[in-house]
């Protein structure tokens, strides 16, 4: 193993928790969006 | 106006993850690590499709609001379109920043280099931030949504610079690889290139999804504002009759 797996997985991981992040913040619009619609 | 997404996107949606999952499994465990660039090189899976994912996020709004500026065209979703394209394509450009910086880092040594191709990159990243600053200033929907559209015209621009950055200037970037003909690239064996075109499908597939569910989101705060907005309107005419 070299010594660049270090950068390969930190690249990864910021991928991973950015695509989470952005794709959390969608769904718990989403979700107050309908929740929003109920009480309306 | 229902909030749930379409079974479409679902699909979609899955076919995304499983992609993805698929793709990590063959970036990280069955490519080979590259000859000179070692195990580094594997940074490419994520740096070549994040970048390619921006140029069509920002394509797809640059036509869609041509779409709103042109009368026979013009409907609301085309201005809401362009603006969730380029949400998604300003997360996907920041994304080939700092994953260009990690790949950097090991390769030229640096984590940052002021070359063409990288500051272009963030010169396009800073015009599409500043093009969503615009979506959200104060306006009726006609005037923000041409606003927005001739703002998204100059932004892209910067694309084909961007693009062209490596050939019209000497960088440290390298040069178009794949497609480029004046190159004798040799890659090493089958899963490396097949790795990289899965890269692209899988990312593309992720835009698909993304898209469509922002788009979506973008509908339902518009639908809430018009009626936050009829309410208000009727309450007033309540108090003054």
């Amino acid at each position: 193993m070299d010594d660049n797996w270090g950068y390969v997985v930190a690249g990864y991981v910021i991928t991973i928790a950015v695509l989470s992040a952005y794709g959390g913040w969608m769904w718990f619009r989403l979700r107050r969006a309908r929740r929003a619609d109920l009480d309306h | 106006m229902s909030t749930r997404v379409g079974v479409g996107t679902k699909i979609l949606g899955a076919a995304a993850f499983v992609s993805l999952g698929a793709l990590a499994v063959f970036a990280l465990v069955v490519a080979p690590p590259d000859e000179r660039q070692g195990d580094a090189q594997r940074l490419m899976y994520l740096h070549v499709p994040a970048a390619w994912l921006a140029y069509l996020a920002f394509f797809v709004t640059a036509v869609a609001s041509v779409l709103w500026l042109v009368p026979r065209t013009r409907s609301t979703t085309w201005d809401l379109l362009a603006g969730a394209s380029a949400e998604i394509g300003v997360v996907f450009t920041g994304l080939t920043l700092v994953l260009g910086s990690l790949w950097g880092r090991p390769t030229w040594g640096t984590w940052w280099e002021w070359d063409a191709r990288v500051t272009t990159t963030a010169v396009l990243f800073f015009l599409y931030l500043g093009y969503l600053a615009l979506r959200r200033t104060g306006a009726t929907a006609q005037e923000r949504g041409t606003r927005c559209a001739i703002a998204a015209l100059i932004a892209f621009v910067d694309v084909p610079i961007v693009h062209f950055s490596v050939t019209w200037w000497e960088t440290l970037h390298q040069e178009a690889t794949v497609f480029n003909r004046d190159l004798d690239v040799q890659f090493e064996g089958f899963w490396m290139p097949f790795t990289l075109i899965f890269a692209v499908f899988a990312f593309t597939l992720l835009y698909a999804f993304l898209v469509m569910v922002r788009l979506r989101l973008a509908e339902l705060d518009e639908g809430r504002e018009e009626r936050q907005l009829e309410e208000a309107i009727a309450e007033r005419v309540a108090v003054t009759v």
